[in-house]
Protein backbone atom coordinates (compact mmCIF):
# COMPACT_ATOMS: atom_id res chain seq x y z
CA UNK A 1 0.00 0.00 0.00
CA UNK A 2 1.20 3.44 -0.77
CA UNK A 3 0.26 6.88 -0.13
CA UNK A 4 -0.50 9.02 -2.84
CA UNK A 5 0.71 12.35 -1.84
CA UNK A 6 4.27 11.56 0.38
CA UNK A 7 5.55 8.32 -0.75
CA UNK A 8 9.14 8.90 0.00
CA UNK A 9 10.76 7.28 2.89
CA UNK A 10 10.69 9.73 5.40
CA UNK A 11 7.72 9.92 5.26
CA UNK A 12 6.64 6.98 5.94
CA UNK A 13 9.25 6.82 8.63
CA UNK A 14 7.96 10.04 10.22
CA UNK A 15 4.36 7.95 9.74
CA UNK A 16 5.60 5.15 12.08
CA UNK A 17 7.45 7.10 14.53
CA UNK A 18 4.50 9.44 15.30
CA UNK A 19 2.84 7.29 17.99
CA UNK A 20 5.90 7.16 20.00
CA UNK A 21 6.41 10.53 19.88
CA UNK A 22 2.67 11.21 20.99
CA UNK A 23 2.79 8.89 23.61
CA UNK A 24 6.35 10.71 24.83
CA UNK A 25 8.02 7.70 24.92
CA UNK A 26 10.24 8.32 22.18
CA UNK A 27 14.07 9.30 22.35
CA UNK A 28 15.25 12.57 22.18
CA UNK A 29 16.70 12.00 18.69
CA UNK A 30 13.52 10.12 17.54
CA UNK A 31 11.60 13.28 18.59
CA UNK A 32 13.80 16.02 16.74
CA UNK A 33 13.89 14.44 13.76
CA UNK A 34 10.08 14.28 13.30
CA UNK A 35 9.73 17.82 14.33
CA UNK A 36 12.24 18.63 11.63
CA UNK A 37 10.58 16.91 9.41
CA UNK A 38 6.99 17.82 10.37
CA UNK A 39 8.83 21.25 9.45
CA UNK A 40 9.64 20.91 5.89
CA UNK A 41 6.80 18.12 5.44
CA UNK A 42 3.00 19.69 5.12
CA UNK A 43 1.25 16.48 4.56
CA UNK A 44 3.09 14.86 7.56
CA UNK A 45 2.32 18.17 9.59
CA UNK A 46 -1.01 18.21 8.93
CA UNK A 47 -1.09 14.05 9.95
CA UNK A 48 0.52 14.63 13.17
CA UNK A 49 -1.91 17.73 13.65
CA UNK A 50 -4.93 15.19 13.39
CA UNK A 51 -2.94 12.08 15.69
CA UNK A 52 -2.74 14.93 18.35
CA UNK A 53 -6.71 15.95 18.19
CA UNK A 54 -6.71 12.33 18.27
CA UNK A 55 -5.03 11.22 21.10
CA UNK A 56 -6.55 14.49 22.78
CA UNK A 57 -10.24 13.45 22.18
CA UNK A 58 -9.22 9.95 23.15
CA UNK A 59 -7.49 11.46 26.37
CA UNK A 60 -11.34 12.89 27.70
CA UNK A 61 -13.42 11.12 29.92
CA UNK A 62 -15.81 9.07 29.46
CA UNK A 63 -19.28 10.37 28.32
CA UNK A 64 -20.88 7.28 29.49
CA UNK A 65 -21.36 7.74 33.52
CA UNK A 66 -20.94 4.89 35.50
CA UNK A 67 -20.82 5.29 39.61
CA UNK A 68 -17.76 4.18 41.02
CA UNK A 69 -19.43 3.86 44.39
CA UNK A 70 -22.08 2.08 43.39
CA UNK A 71 -20.02 -0.55 40.91
CA UNK A 72 -17.88 -1.00 43.83
CA UNK A 73 -20.34 -1.13 46.72
CA UNK A 74 -22.57 -4.05 44.36
CA UNK A 75 -19.00 -6.24 43.89
CA UNK A 76 -18.25 -6.37 47.93
CA UNK A 77 -21.79 -7.25 48.32
CA UNK A 78 -20.83 -10.26 45.27
CA UNK A 79 -17.95 -10.67 47.00
CA UNK A 80 -20.16 -12.20 50.39
CA UNK A 81 -22.72 -13.75 48.70
CA UNK A 82 -22.54 -17.24 48.35
CA UNK A 83 -21.91 -18.94 44.78
CA UNK A 84 -24.70 -21.35 44.25
CA UNK A 85 -23.26 -22.48 41.22
CA UNK A 86 -20.83 -25.24 42.12
CA UNK A 87 -23.67 -26.81 44.15
CA UNK A 88 -25.75 -26.55 40.66
CA UNK A 89 -22.77 -28.04 38.83
CA UNK A 90 -22.45 -30.55 41.50
CA UNK A 91 -26.02 -32.39 41.43
CA UNK A 92 -25.62 -32.02 37.84
CA UNK A 93 -22.66 -33.41 37.61
CA UNK A 94 -23.72 -36.93 39.92
CA UNK A 95 -26.84 -37.48 38.03
CA UNK A 96 -24.57 -37.28 34.90
CA UNK A 97 -22.02 -39.57 36.40
CA UNK A 98 -24.54 -41.99 37.73
CA UNK A 99 -26.13 -42.16 34.14
CA UNK A 100 -22.82 -42.85 32.69
CA UNK A 101 -22.25 -45.69 35.46
CA UNK A 102 -25.47 -47.50 34.59
CA UNK A 103 -24.65 -47.28 30.75
CA UNK A 104 -20.99 -48.61 31.41
CA UNK A 105 -22.61 -51.43 33.38
CA UNK A 106 -25.45 -52.04 31.09
CA UNK A 107 -22.52 -52.42 28.29
CA UNK A 108 -20.43 -54.98 30.40
CA UNK A 109 -23.63 -57.33 30.83
CA UNK A 110 -24.40 -57.15 27.04
CA UNK A 111 -21.05 -57.56 26.38
CA UNK A 112 -20.77 -60.66 28.72
CA UNK A 113 -23.87 -61.77 27.73
CA UNK A 114 -22.22 -61.84 23.87
CA UNK A 115 -19.19 -62.97 25.13
CA UNK A 116 -20.94 -66.53 26.66
CA UNK A 117 -22.57 -66.90 23.53
CA UNK A 118 -20.08 -66.64 21.15
CA UNK A 119 -17.67 -69.16 23.52
CA UNK A 120 -20.88 -71.85 23.84
CA UNK A 121 -21.72 -71.74 19.87
CA UNK A 122 -17.54 -71.80 19.65
CA UNK A 123 -17.14 -74.86 21.46
CA UNK A 124 -19.78 -76.65 18.96
CA UNK A 125 -18.43 -75.84 15.25
CA UNK A 126 -20.61 -76.20 12.27
CA UNK A 127 -17.89 -77.19 10.32
CA UNK A 128 -14.84 -79.55 10.73
CA UNK A 129 -11.28 -78.95 9.67
CA UNK A 130 -9.60 -81.48 7.68
CA UNK A 131 -6.57 -81.70 10.85
CA UNK A 132 -9.32 -82.95 12.77
CA UNK A 133 -10.51 -86.65 13.85
CA UNK A 134 -13.50 -87.49 12.17
CA UNK A 135 -16.18 -88.68 14.46
CA UNK A 136 -16.03 -92.40 15.62
CA UNK A 137 -17.86 -94.81 13.53
CA UNK A 138 -20.09 -97.44 15.50
CA UNK A 139 -18.17 -100.90 14.60
CA UNK A 140 -20.16 -102.77 12.41
CA UNK A 141 -21.71 -99.40 10.47
CA UNK A 142 -22.68 -100.07 6.75
CA UNK A 143 -23.34 -97.36 3.71
CA UNK A 144 -26.10 -98.31 2.62
CA UNK A 145 -27.96 -97.08 -0.82
CA UNK A 146 -31.85 -97.76 -1.45
CA UNK A 147 -32.94 -97.73 -4.92
CA UNK A 148 -35.70 -94.87 -5.48
CA UNK A 149 -38.47 -97.45 -6.44
CA UNK A 150 -37.95 -98.82 -2.90
CA UNK A 151 -40.92 -98.45 -0.72
CA UNK A 152 -40.98 -97.51 2.91
CA UNK A 153 -42.58 -100.29 4.28
CA UNK A 154 -39.74 -102.98 2.34
CA UNK A 155 -37.01 -100.65 3.73
CA UNK A 156 -38.28 -100.78 7.28
CA UNK A 157 -39.11 -104.66 6.64
CA UNK A 158 -35.13 -105.25 5.55
CA UNK A 159 -33.72 -103.43 8.58
CA UNK A 160 -35.85 -104.93 11.08
CA UNK A 161 -35.11 -108.59 9.47
CA UNK A 162 -31.70 -107.88 9.83
CA UNK A 163 -31.65 -105.68 12.87
CA UNK A 164 -30.53 -103.02 11.74
CA UNK A 165 -31.12 -99.60 12.30
CA UNK A 166 -30.24 -96.05 10.67
CA UNK A 167 -27.85 -93.68 12.63
CA UNK A 168 -27.16 -91.35 9.66
CA UNK A 169 -27.86 -89.98 6.02
CA UNK A 170 -29.09 -89.98 3.69
CA UNK A 171 -26.43 -87.83 2.72
CA UNK A 172 -25.73 -86.22 -0.74
CA UNK A 173 -25.61 -89.50 -2.91
CA UNK A 174 -28.69 -90.83 -0.84
CA UNK A 175 -26.66 -93.44 1.09
CA UNK A 176 -27.47 -94.36 4.87
CA UNK A 177 -25.71 -95.22 7.67
CA UNK A 178 -26.55 -98.35 9.61
CA UNK A 179 -25.54 -100.08 12.71
CA UNK A 180 -26.28 -103.78 14.04
CA UNK A 181 -29.49 -103.15 16.98
CA UNK A 182 -29.10 -105.19 19.91
CA UNK A 183 -26.15 -107.75 19.67
CA UNK A 184 -23.29 -106.86 16.50
CA UNK A 185 -24.09 -109.49 13.74
CA UNK A 186 -21.34 -111.01 11.95
CA UNK A 187 -20.42 -108.19 9.40
CA UNK A 188 -20.29 -110.32 6.01
CA UNK A 189 -23.37 -112.23 6.22
CA UNK A 190 -25.86 -108.90 7.09
CA UNK A 191 -23.46 -106.85 3.98
CA UNK A 192 -24.05 -110.31 1.47
CA UNK A 193 -27.67 -110.28 2.57
CA UNK A 194 -28.22 -106.14 1.88
CA UNK A 195 -26.25 -106.57 -1.73
CA UNK A 196 -28.57 -109.30 -1.94
CA UNK A 197 -31.59 -107.78 -1.58
CA UNK A 198 -33.84 -106.30 -4.05
CA UNK A 199 -34.01 -102.77 -4.43
CA UNK A 200 -30.90 -101.99 -2.41
CA UNK A 201 -28.27 -100.55 -5.12
CA UNK A 202 -25.01 -100.32 -3.15
CA UNK A 203 -23.78 -101.63 0.32
CA UNK A 204 -20.83 -101.14 1.87
CA UNK A 205 -18.79 -101.70 5.13
CA UNK A 206 -17.62 -97.81 6.72
CA UNK A 207 -14.43 -97.69 6.82
CA UNK A 208 -12.87 -96.37 10.16
CA UNK A 209 -9.80 -94.46 8.29
CA UNK A 210 -9.75 -93.27 5.49
CA UNK B 1 8.35 2.96 31.14
CA UNK B 2 9.12 6.66 33.01
CA UNK B 3 9.44 7.26 36.88
CA UNK B 4 5.84 7.84 37.52
CA UNK B 5 4.87 4.37 35.53
CA UNK B 6 7.38 2.69 37.84
CA UNK B 7 5.91 4.31 40.98
CA UNK B 8 2.10 3.62 40.10
CA UNK B 9 3.38 0.03 39.23
CA UNK B 10 4.81 -0.57 42.87
CA UNK B 11 1.61 1.52 44.17
CA UNK B 12 0.17 -1.26 42.03
CA UNK B 13 1.81 -4.24 43.42
CA UNK B 14 1.72 -3.24 46.62
CA UNK B 15 -2.10 -3.16 46.46
CA UNK B 16 -1.87 -6.57 44.82
CA UNK B 17 -0.60 -7.84 47.45
CA UNK B 18 -3.01 -7.04 49.84
CA UNK B 19 -5.95 -8.00 47.94
CA UNK B 20 -4.42 -11.69 47.83
CA UNK B 21 -4.26 -11.68 51.68
CA UNK B 22 -7.79 -10.67 52.25
CA UNK B 23 -7.68 -6.63 52.27
CA UNK B 24 -10.86 -5.03 51.21
CA UNK B 25 -9.44 -1.66 51.20
CA UNK B 26 -6.88 -2.52 49.20
CA UNK B 27 -9.77 -3.74 46.35
CA UNK B 28 -11.69 -0.26 47.17
CA UNK B 29 -8.11 2.02 46.28
CA UNK B 30 -7.65 -0.12 43.01
CA UNK B 31 -11.42 -0.13 42.22
CA UNK B 32 -11.44 3.59 42.42
CA UNK B 33 -7.78 3.81 40.71
CA UNK B 34 -8.88 2.12 37.61
CA UNK B 35 -12.81 3.01 37.29
CA UNK B 36 -12.01 5.93 35.28
CA UNK B 37 -10.00 4.36 32.36
CA UNK B 38 -11.46 1.34 32.23
CA UNK B 39 -14.75 3.23 31.85
CA UNK B 40 -13.34 4.66 28.85
CA UNK B 41 -11.77 1.81 27.46
CA UNK B 42 -14.82 0.01 27.39
CA UNK B 43 -16.94 2.13 26.40
CA UNK B 44 -15.32 2.00 23.03
CA UNK B 45 -16.85 -1.57 23.49
CA UNK B 46 -20.23 -0.99 24.23
CA UNK B 47 -22.77 2.27 24.75
CA UNK B 48 -24.49 0.59 27.55
CA UNK B 49 -23.85 1.44 31.05
CA UNK B 50 -25.05 -1.10 33.04
CA UNK B 51 -23.05 -3.19 30.87
CA UNK B 52 -19.72 -1.23 31.38
CA UNK B 53 -20.16 -1.67 34.91
CA UNK B 54 -20.89 -5.43 34.85
CA UNK B 55 -17.40 -5.57 33.32
CA UNK B 56 -15.72 -3.23 35.48
CA UNK B 57 -16.95 -5.51 38.37
CA UNK B 58 -16.06 -8.94 36.38
CA UNK B 59 -12.93 -7.70 35.97
CA UNK B 60 -11.88 -7.03 39.68
CA UNK B 61 -13.56 -10.22 40.51
CA UNK B 62 -11.26 -12.09 39.18
CA UNK B 63 -8.88 -9.38 39.96
CA UNK B 64 -9.49 -10.45 43.40
CA UNK B 65 -9.93 -14.27 42.83
CA UNK B 66 -6.48 -14.16 41.02
CA UNK B 67 -4.33 -11.20 43.12
CA UNK B 68 -2.16 -14.43 44.82
CA UNK B 69 -0.84 -15.77 41.37
CA UNK B 70 0.14 -12.42 39.61
CA UNK B 71 4.05 -13.05 39.11
CA UNK B 72 5.00 -10.07 38.12
CA UNK B 73 5.33 -11.16 34.41
CA UNK B 74 4.01 -7.72 33.25
CA UNK B 75 2.87 -4.49 34.99
CA UNK B 76 -0.23 -4.90 37.29
CA UNK B 77 -2.38 -2.03 34.73
CA UNK B 78 -1.36 -4.53 32.21
CA UNK B 79 -2.35 -7.44 33.79
CA UNK B 80 -5.78 -5.78 34.73
CA UNK B 81 -6.52 -3.99 30.87
CA UNK B 82 -5.77 -7.88 30.01
CA UNK B 83 -8.62 -9.04 32.14
CA UNK B 84 -11.48 -6.29 31.32
CA UNK B 85 -10.53 -7.03 27.40
CA UNK B 86 -11.19 -10.23 27.39
CA UNK B 87 -14.61 -10.08 30.07
CA UNK B 88 -15.75 -7.05 27.50
CA UNK B 89 -15.42 -9.31 24.74
CA UNK B 90 -17.47 -11.84 26.57
CA UNK B 91 -19.53 -9.17 27.84
CA UNK B 92 -20.26 -8.14 23.96
CA UNK B 93 -20.70 -11.83 23.12
CA UNK B 94 -23.83 -11.76 25.68
CA UNK B 95 -25.47 -8.56 25.17
CA UNK B 96 -24.25 -7.27 21.85
CA UNK B 97 -22.71 -4.36 21.08
CA UNK B 98 -26.10 -1.86 20.09
CA UNK B 99 -25.60 1.31 21.47
CA UNK B 100 -28.06 1.98 24.25
CA UNK B 101 -30.58 4.84 23.40
CA UNK B 102 -29.55 7.67 24.95
CA UNK B 103 -33.35 8.54 26.00
CA UNK B 104 -33.06 5.75 28.46
CA UNK B 105 -30.25 7.32 30.60
CA UNK B 106 -31.09 8.98 33.94
CA UNK B 107 -30.72 12.75 33.15
CA UNK B 108 -29.07 12.88 36.45
CA UNK B 109 -26.86 10.65 35.56
CA UNK B 110 -25.40 12.42 31.57
CA UNK B 111 -22.57 14.85 32.66
CA UNK B 112 -23.68 18.19 34.15
CA UNK B 113 -20.58 19.56 32.80
CA UNK B 114 -19.62 19.22 28.52
CA UNK B 115 -17.97 22.12 27.09
CA UNK B 116 -18.58 23.02 23.60
CA UNK B 117 -15.44 21.54 22.12
CA UNK B 118 -15.30 18.58 24.45
CA UNK B 119 -18.69 18.09 22.82
CA UNK B 120 -17.29 18.57 19.16
CA UNK B 121 -14.44 16.59 19.80
CA UNK B 122 -16.69 13.64 21.33
CA UNK B 123 -18.81 13.31 18.32
CA UNK B 124 -15.85 13.77 15.65
CA UNK B 125 -14.25 11.00 17.49
CA UNK B 126 -17.34 9.10 17.37
CA UNK B 127 -18.19 9.48 13.91
CA UNK B 128 -14.53 7.99 13.09
CA UNK B 129 -14.45 5.30 15.54
CA UNK B 130 -17.50 4.40 14.12
CA UNK B 131 -15.61 3.41 11.24
CA UNK B 132 -13.17 1.09 13.05
CA UNK B 133 -13.53 -2.67 13.89
CA UNK B 134 -13.34 -3.52 17.46
CA UNK B 135 -10.07 -4.90 17.62
CA UNK B 136 -8.97 -1.60 16.05
CA UNK B 137 -10.70 0.45 18.09
CA UNK B 138 -9.33 -1.33 20.86
CA UNK B 139 -5.66 -0.99 19.89
CA UNK B 140 -6.20 2.71 19.28
CA UNK B 141 -7.59 3.51 22.62
CA UNK B 142 -4.92 1.29 24.61
CA UNK B 143 -2.10 3.02 22.59
CA UNK B 144 -3.12 7.09 22.48
CA UNK B 145 -5.70 7.16 25.24
CA UNK B 146 -4.24 4.55 27.80
CA UNK B 147 -0.48 4.83 26.66
CA UNK B 148 0.47 1.46 26.43
CA UNK B 149 3.22 0.57 24.55
CA UNK B 150 2.69 -2.32 21.67
CA UNK B 151 4.56 -5.18 23.42
CA UNK B 152 1.86 -4.39 26.22
CA UNK B 153 -1.18 -3.71 23.91
CA UNK B 154 -0.08 -7.47 22.56
CA UNK B 155 0.12 -9.04 26.12
CA UNK B 156 -3.33 -7.75 26.87
CA UNK B 157 -4.57 -9.01 23.93
CA UNK B 158 -3.01 -11.91 23.73
CA UNK B 159 -1.56 -11.82 20.27
CA UNK B 160 1.53 -10.89 18.68
CA UNK B 161 3.13 -7.88 18.33
CA UNK B 162 3.09 -7.58 14.93
CA UNK B 163 -0.74 -8.29 14.82
CA UNK B 164 -1.19 -4.88 17.14
CA UNK B 165 0.97 -2.94 14.43
CA UNK B 166 -1.29 -4.01 12.21
CA UNK B 167 -4.34 -2.65 13.88
CA UNK B 168 -2.78 0.00 14.75
CA UNK B 169 -1.67 0.91 11.28
CA UNK B 170 -4.74 0.33 9.45
CA UNK B 171 -6.99 2.21 12.16
CA UNK B 172 -4.82 5.45 11.72
CA UNK B 173 -5.22 5.59 8.01
CA UNK B 174 -8.76 4.47 8.08
CA UNK B 175 -9.18 7.45 10.41
CA UNK B 176 -6.75 9.44 8.44
CA UNK B 177 -8.83 9.26 5.49
CA UNK B 178 -12.28 9.49 6.91
CA UNK B 179 -11.75 12.38 9.93
CA UNK B 180 -11.10 15.30 7.65
CA UNK B 181 -14.36 14.78 5.94
CA UNK B 182 -16.03 14.79 8.95
CA UNK B 183 -14.63 17.97 9.45
CA UNK B 184 -15.70 19.39 6.40
CA UNK B 185 -12.47 18.63 4.84
CA UNK B 186 -11.77 17.34 1.55
CA UNK B 187 -10.04 13.71 1.74
CA UNK B 188 -6.20 13.87 1.39
CA UNK B 189 -6.08 10.09 0.80
CA UNK B 190 -7.29 8.82 -2.04
CA UNK B 191 -7.06 5.10 -2.94
CA UNK B 192 -4.65 2.83 -2.42
CA UNK B 193 -4.18 4.06 1.05
CA UNK B 194 -1.24 2.45 3.17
Amino acid sequence: MTFTMDTNRDCARAWEAMPSVLQESASSEQNAWLMDHLAHCQSCSEDYAQQERLRLALSLPADIPVDPAVGLKRLLARLDAPVPKPVVQRVRNGWLTRALAAAVLLQALAIGALGARYWSESNNPAYRTLSQASAPVPAGALHVVPDATMTLADWNALLHSLNLQVVGGPNDVGAYTVVPSGAPATGAPTLQKLRATRGIRLAEPVASVP
Amino acid sequence: MNEADLQADATDRMLLERMAAGDRAALGVMYRGYHGRLCRFLSRLTRRPDVIEEVINDCFWIAWQKAGTFHGDSRVSTWIMGIAYRCGLKALRQHGDEPVDEDTVPQERLPSHDPGDDRELRDWLGKGLEKLSVDQRVVIELVYGVGHSLDDVAVIMQCPVGTVKARLFHARVKLRNVLPALAGEPARLKEGAP
